[in-house]
């Protein structure tokens, strides 16, 4: 039916397979046994709920424009300047947001932006914890090695012949970096953009230990779960669940779109 | 005039130095270099452009230092072997991107472009993307987007290499036609010997980072027996070393007559009546005898045996005289036993009219 002929490998192949799809969907499943349909719409428009999902929407956006803006021309950096001292070093602090835990994180945030810190002192009367602020500083943290990662590979993947033409072609660096490298890099740091806002949205344990409050809607979860079971977490769970395929749906249509990006004048002998 | 002067330019990487270079190309010469693969071809072209900088030395153009002068200020077109077309954009956006704003609002640049478009044969083109491009199509339109600029120096890197024979053919016939129009010194980098007969005004051999040997074509044409340059030595008598130069006196049905001196000779292709051609025969396609035969190939002429030149074991070059001009042919020593060859003979000179190939095309103005 889908062409495979069912011997050997192909067999194993496919009993491994079929687990770890069920292994992924069954939850998605189960969840519908909790969903009671005739509370579940006063369920989500319970206000605190909008909130946590507004807050988490618009924190999310901002820290990922917020690396887009530095994260960047950072990944930029790193894939263009290939030999200077402490490079390694500097891919080990990229990753480290990555593989750290990510109460760990909000502990380390904690450290810089938490009370008697000298950045509180300096700015006494900006809250950086417990506020809106302290939500986008945690997700900006933990969701940065998603940007900087994908847009590195993204510019690694640009052949840098293109620059060097654009350089003899007359153009500057600001130029060339504008018109070719970015607009040829774009699909990754696109995916590298969807990526990182999804994280941010996702982000629970740096958030909690730099901003309880307000709730985002992963803290909104952890607490109706934690107070009222499944049954009261179930709508925040299938709001998140829609805006998760909302950015997959996105995600695949970006990717789909890709343009060749080398030439071989062999190619295409006519 | 000097267009282009490398002064005692050097340059030093890890296990490889490069110079001092001294060079000199006039406006509107096409110096051909040529060296084996690692010899700082591409280097020299990097430093001209700006992507390197020299460890010391200068270069001029026009008699201006442009050594510290950023990539985008030199105005130098650069062709790479790869034509790097930028593939977000399509045909015309390539070609118009090194043009600044100003430029391209200006209605008889819109004229200048059509013009080269047309010239190039590629005003077809312009609303392609290049994936869909061929080869050759890719290198024109490289070679367009690089002339629209109007630079004051071209540098190409072997921009034929990854061509087919005929499609370079083609296209080495154009662009020196194109090349002589604009009238700037131009550098290109080669290790074909086709490419140096092609295009060359002038030649200069680079070997591991150093100049060897810098001549004009006619001259090294002229003394390719006494060649000082090795590498410039195999590779003119790779070519063949029968590098004729005639006038182009019919072109019918694909077949062109030609006439260098009193003879008549035939190619295949059609040809601009009146035009110089340079042609290329190799050695190996020019069969000798000692008498006129009734032959199907269209090209026979009476020569006179100048040297017989041992070329590798069992092989034997015939050095032949034909009036003004002269060619040779490279056969077997057992076949130059049977025929009796000896220096002073007379004998006729016989091949094909596909074994000539064009590869220059002059106009005369």
């Amino acid at each position: 039916m889908i062409g495979i002929k069912l011997q050997g490998f192909n067999v194993i192949i496919l009993i491994l397979s079929g687990i770890v799809i069920a292994y992924i969907a069954y939850p998605l499943v189960t969840i519908l046994i909790f969903v009671e349909p005739s509370k579940l719409l006063d369920s989500i428009s319970r206000p605190q709920l909008i909130d946590a999902i507004v807050l988490s929407l618009a924190s999310a956006t901002i820290s990922t424009l917020l690396l887009s803006l530095f994260g960047i021309p950072f990944a930029y950096f790193l894939a263009r300047y290939n030999n200077f001292p402490g490079k390694f070093l500097l891919r080990i602090i990229v990753i480290i947001p990555l593989v750290l835990p990510p109460l760990a994180s909000g502990a380390l945030l904690l450290g810089v932006f938490g009370p008697y810190s000298p950045v509180v002192q300096a700015f006494p009367e900006v809250e950086f914890t417990q506020s809106a602020l302290g939500v986008i500083i945690a997700q900006t943290y933990v969701a940065s090695p998603f940007m900087i990662l994908a847009s590195q590979a993204a510019f690694d993947s640009v052949d840098e012949s293109y620059e060097k033409v654009a350089r003899v072609l007359g153009k500057s660096r600001f130029d060339t970096f504008f018109k070719i490298s970015l607009p040829l890099a774009k699909t990754g740091i696109v995916i590298g953009f969807i990526i990182s806002w999804v994280r941010a949205v996702g982000e629970l344990g740096a958030t909690m230990m730099m901003a309880y409050n307000p709730h985002t809607i992963s803290i909104q979860i952890f607490e109706d779960n934690a107070i009222g079971g499944l049954r009261k977490a179930i709508p925040d769970i299938m709001l998140a669940l829609v805006l998760s395929i909302v950015a997959i749906i996105v995600f695949y249509i970006i990717t789909s779109k890709r343009r060749p990006q080398r030439q071989d004048v062999t190619m295409n002998p006519k | 005039m000097v267009g282009l002067s490398l002064v005692n330019l050097t340059k030093k990487f890890l296990g490889f130095s490069l110079g001092p270079l001294n060079l000199k190309v006039d406006d509107g010469e096409i110096l051909v270099m040529i060296g084996p693969t690692g010899s700082g071809k591409t280097t020299v072209l990097n430093l001209i452009s700006g992507l390197l900088k020299p460890d010391s030395g200068s270069i001029l153009v026009d008699e201006i230092d442009i050594t510290t002068l950023p990539v985008e200020s030199r105005k130098i077109g650069y062709t790479f072997q790869n034509p790097s077309l930028f593939p977000h954009l399509n045909v015309y956006d390539n070609i118009v991107f090194g043009l600044t704003k100003k430029s391209r609002s200006r209605e008889d640049s819109d004229l200048e472009i059509k013009k080269l478009l047309e010239d190039l044969g590629i005003s077809h083109l312009t609303d392609r993307y290049i994936d869909g491009l061929s080869g050759g199509e890719m290198q024109k339109v490289s070679l367009a987007r690089m002339l629209v600029t109007k630079p004051k120096i071209m540098l190409m890197d072997e921009p034929l290499a990854h061509l087919d024979t005929l499609t370079k053919r083609k296209l080495r016939l154009e662009l020196r036609r194109v090349l002589r129009r604009q009238g700037v010194p131009t550098i290109y980098v080669t290790h074909f010997e086709d490419d140096v007969y092609g295009l060359a005004d002038s030649v200069s051999v680079l070997q591991n980072g150093v100049i060897e040997h810098t001549a004009r074509l006619e001259s090294i044409l002229k003394y390719q027996d006494n060649l000082s340059s090795p590498f410039l030595s195999n590779i003119i008598s790779s070519g063949g070393g029968n590098y004729l130069e005639g006038n182009v006196v019919k072109s019918k049905d694909g077949v062109t007559t030609f006439k260098i001196g009193s003879h008549l000779l035939e190619t295949l292709g059609d040809y601009s009546i009146g035009c110089k051609v340079g042609i290329l025969v190799r050695p190996e396609d020019i069969i000798l005898s000692k008498e006129m035969v009734k032959t199907s190939a269209r090209n026979i002429v009476k020569a006179k045996v100048a040297k017989v030149s041992t070329k590798n074991a069992g092989i034997v070059d015939i050095h032949l005289i034909i009036d003004t001009f002269h060619i040779i042919s490279r056969i077997t020593e057992e076949a130059r036993t049977d025929l009796q060859i000896m220096e002073d003979d007379y004998l006729f000179a016989i091949f094909k009219a596909s074994s000539p190939q064009v590869v220059r095309e002059e106009q005369y103005h």
